[in-house]
């Protein structure tokens, strides 16, 4: 059974397609990228994925369930965590609560055990702490626990962003543009670090990303997409060398 | 045992206090003071939770006050009253009864939030202002077509509660009970609002759609918060018609809801510590103002102008108190507090105390 | 069936004054996004104003016959009105505007200039209710069992021309043009040379007006003043601007016509004393099916 199976997915805001006829079959494991020009609806399959919208036509299937008519954050507590191309932490809380904070799904206490702080509470609160500040230090960020993410320089928002979506425990983690904005020492960090998740984590990872560096050394597979359609995959020698994806991104030749 | 220091303060204070009222050194007036600062203490930490740390725009607060204070009232009467037929309950049971009879006056009123919180699953800002208004002068016009309370004409009555309890054991027992509830509250709120499942509120806050893809619930959580908030006002206001003896609904209209804005925001949004601070330092200035030499000491220059002009303090005050949050629009938006709590701004505080 | 039409005729009046200053409520929030909670009271304000410009006019030092004063105070209490509209932008908004301050505060400013122009009102001229001079002699026509008095039916034109007269500006001039421009786009405007200071004044000037000229149709047909009079005949007008669809001045015209048939409606049926309750909830109920309001526009978060 596969992880992810998503069947000729299409998405329509009003007159424009956005999205069109998609499709991908994940086992599990894979580290798939997405490239493709900007407005190509990359983002907008993810949006679809993490269960922001609601395909016009066309179904996901995670882990053998149906992610139709879920609410995002239903769709998040199936396993599917994500990370935002403009990020999007929450950053008047510290680095710490940003990572409790998307464990949400598993709190495992009532309102009324916040208030009167039983042992159960005391318990899963505990545990809640513990996978973060696991996570932290797998993730090299103890020092910046109780720091605000406004403070800190965009490298590392990057990582807590990514520690973030980790802290859910996600089978499938949807990357967006994890580069985008990173200088050259951050982009090789950022490569190690996905690497590092992939290979400790039992987890699938699909990512978005402009940088062909970044594509080229980590995906094992690559879908290119244009207009929403998907124009080519395969494995990043293939996709480096088809003239569709170099006519997609550069022009032909008659201008 | 440093750590316990400022709940062994509190205590000491509050037991003075009582003690001062006890003997009557000090006035009822005075106590009447310092009971509308417990009051509006519980009525802007409250209103705080929704429109500091979620960050909405609720104009309506007062419903939720006139609904726990019409539900408390009624059943006061009814259990020690004798406006609505014989009191059911004997006077020694009003200790236990009360704060009962205030806890059921707010889950009505966290009831009634349910009104205003499910349009705000969808809608931000100025379409739920809009709805909290509505809503506010909705449960008004209800109250004042309900006949069997008086309507327009207010109620009374649950005084007799109060009498009850004097009865038994002489004693200020409104004075304690607004403390326990105002102590009640801040535990509440802080308890809530450290957990994890509160911070889901600030995370509402700053960023919802981040928050919603991140796992969290964000329609239950703002329907918790609501209901928490709602609720808390109602005890609010079961203990305001309790230490007055009388309601009436316009008492709960937007002048009302607009008070607690003003102390919220004076505070600082999402502050529990400014909320706290602001609505000590708002109701001493609305007392202040109420006094008419020193309203007519202030405006002596334009009555000196207009020898005719006789302002009323009363009327001159709710000019003040909208033009004082005007100017603190103005110049300090963030309030006194900002987003900090005090021992943010004063660390040293932290080891007096054991809430985390 | 007499009894229908005289019902139609007085929602109609009724809701004409809520159409003129929902008017004024969604122009400027189509350009500043901006509730201006203060309008209702600049609609009582306007009422005022046009009471002293109608008693001055009439009084000992002018002495216009009443018809004379009524064609002066209509262009008088529009522009006084107006100043009184510019002035609150210009002292409380725009320093705001000018700081880039979350719109949160501008709200709250708005809310409270609303509160200080009631109880300024209060403390100046005290409690004691003023009586609107009669200026345009009473007609009334007789259509069978319907009566119409010629006060109602200037009070329906004036609200039908207002309307037609800001349709124009907003889609046919330049102006207007500037204006929608503005609502979709604050900073990129002033990039294109368009002054926006100027674009916000002439909304203030147009909307302050409009509910200027409100006031005084209000206290001809409805003579008796009093400081919180604008205080809930401008929420239900926000309301009803709301429901209509805020931002669109389409919406702001029917969504006061609804209002004045909703009222009118529920009163036939229910005691008056049900009347607000009754056109809060049903408003609620629109709003709550469709949150953007009736001619609105669905406004989408892009991630």
């Amino acid at each position: 059974m596969s992880l992810l199976k998503i069947d000729t997915m299409t998405q329509r805001f009003g007159g424009l397609q956005a999205v069109s006829e998609f499709s991908v079959e994940m086992k599990g494991g894979e580290l798939m990228g997405l490239i493709g020009p900007n407005g190509a609806g990359k983002t907008t399959i993810f949006n679809l994925i993490s269960g922001f919208y609601q395909p016009t036509e066309g179904n996901i299937i995670f882990d053998g369930n149906p992610t139709a008519g879920l609410k995002p954050h239903q769709v998040t507590s199936m396993g599917i965590a994500r990370t935002f191309q403009n990020i999007r932490l929450w950053h008047d809380m510290t680095v710490l609560d940003n990572i409790r904070i998307a464990q949400h799904y598993r709190m495992g206490y009532s309102v009324w055990d916040s208030i009167i702080r039983g042992p159960k509470y005391k318990a899963r609160e505990a545990r809640i702490l513990e996978i973060a500040e696991e996570l932290l230090d797998a993730m090299s960020l103890t020092d910046v626990a109780y720091e605000f993410p406004k403070n800190l320089p965009y490298g590392l928002q990057r990582r807590v962003e990514i520690a973030r979506a980790m802290s859910i425990r996600p089978k499938l983690l949807l990357l967006d543009e994890p580069a985008a904005g990173l200088n050259s020492a951050d982009v090789e960090d950022l490569i190690k670090l996905v690497r590092w998740i992939h290979d400790n984590f039992d987890i699938t990872i699909f990512m978005i990303e402009h940088q062909m560096k970044v594509v080229t050394s980590l995906c094992q597979w690559i879908k290119v997409i244009d207009f929403g359609a998907t124009i080519a995959e395969g494995t990043p020698e293939d996709i480096q060398s088809n003239p569709a994806v170099i006519k997609a991104y550069l022009g032909d030749d008659n201008i | 045992m440093k750590k316990y220091s400022l709940n062994f303060v509190m205590v000491v204070s509050a037991l003075f206090l009582l003690s001062l009222a006890q003997f009557g050194i000090i006035s009822n007036y005075i106590q009447a003071v310092f009971m509308y600062v417990g009051i509006n203490i519980i009525m802007a930490t409250s209103l705080n939770l929704v429109n500091g740390n979620m960050g909405e725009f609720t104009c309506g607060h007062a419903a939720f006050m006139c609904v726990g204070a019409y539900v408390s009232s009624i059943l006061s009467v009814m259990f020690f009253g004798k406006t609505l037929g014989d009191p059911m309950l004997p006077p020694e049971m009003a200790f236990l009864v009360f704060p009962v009879i205030i806890l059921i006056g707010g889950i009505f009123a966290a009831i009634t939030s349910i009104l205003v919180a499910v349009p705000a699953f969808k809608t931000r800002d100025d379409y739920l202002a809009i709805i909290t208004i509505a809503v506010n002068y909705m449960v008004i016009s209800a109250i004042e077509n309900i006949d069997f309370v008086g309507g327009s004409r207010g109620f009374q009555g649950m005084k007799s509660t109060v009498w009850a309890m004097k009865d038994t054991l002489n004693g200020p027992w409104m004075l304690f009970w607004v403390i326990t509830f105002m102590v009640f509250t801040i535990w509440v709120i802080r308890r809530f609002i450290t957990s994890t499942y509160g911070k889901g509120v600030n995370a509402i806050c700053q960023d919802e759609t981040a928050a919603e893809i991140m796992s969290v619930n964000t329609n239950k959580i703002k329907l918790v918060n609501f209901m928490i908030s709602a609720g808390l006002a109602g005890c609010a206001g079961g203990l305001f018609a309790h230490v007055v003896g009388y309601v009436n609904p316009q008492s709960f209209n937007i002048l009302k809801s607009t008070e607690a804005m003003v102390m919220v925001y004076l505070g600082g949004m999402g502050s529990l510590s400014g909320a706290v601070i602001s609505a000590v330092v708002f109701t001493f200035l609305m007392e202040v103002l109420r006094s008419q030499s020193l309203m007519d000491f202030l405006l002596a220059p334009a009555t000196f102008v207009f020898p005719d002009w006789e302002p009323s303090a009363g009327v001159i005050k709710w000019v003040m108190i909208p033009l004082l949050l005007v100017l603190i629009m103005q110049f300090r938006p963030e309030g006194i507090m900002g987003n900090k709590e005090l021992s943010d701004v004063f660390p040293k505080l932290k080891k007096f105390y054991t809430f985390k | 069936m007499d009894f229908i039409i005289q019902n139609i005729l007085n929602a109609l009046q009724w809701g004409s004054f809520y159409a003129l200053i929902a008017l004024g409520y969604t122009l400027v929030y189509g350009v500043l996004r901006l509730i201006n909670f203060a309008h209702g009271d600049i609609f009582m304000v306007g009422a005022y104003i046009a009471f002293f410009v109608a008693g001055f006019l009439l009084g000992p030092a002018v002495g216009l016959s009443p018809m004379v004063t009524f064609l002066l105070a209509v262009p008088l209490t529009m522009f006084l009105t107006a100043c009184v509209g510019v002035t609150l932008e210009r002292v409380a908004y725009r320093p705001l505007r000018r700081k880039g301050a979350h719109r949160l505060y501008v709200v709250i400013t708005a809310l409270m200039c609303g509160l200080i122009l009631e109880y300024s009102n209060l403390a100046v001229l005290g409690a004691s209710r003023l009586k609107f001079p009669e200026l345009v002699e009473k007609v009334i026509w007789h259509f069978g069992g319907v009566t119409i008095t010629n006060l109602k039916v200037i009070v329906i034109v004036a609200a039908i021309a207002v309307f037609a007269f800001l349709n124009f500006i907003v889609t046919k001039t330049k102006i207007g043009m500037a204006m929608r421009g503005i609502s979709y786009d604050k900073f990129a405007i002033p990039l294109m040379g368009i002054p926006i200071d100027a674009i916000i004044v002439f909304t203030f000037i147009l909307g302050s007006g409009f509910a200027g000229l409100a006031g005084l149709l209000f206290a001809m047909s409805y003579p008796v003043l009093e400081p919180f009079m604008g205080m809930i005949i401008g929420w239900k007008a926000f309301i009803a601007a709301v429901v209509g669809g805020i931002g669109d001045i389409r919406g702001a015209f029917y969504g006061g016509f609804l209002l004045g048939f909703i009222e009118v409606g529920v009163v036939t049926i229910f005691p008056s004393t049900y009347r607000d309750l009754f056109a809060f909830t049903i408003l609620l109920i629109i709003l709550w099916m469709k949150p953007t309001g009736l001619f609105g526009m669905p406004q989408s978060t892009k991630i």
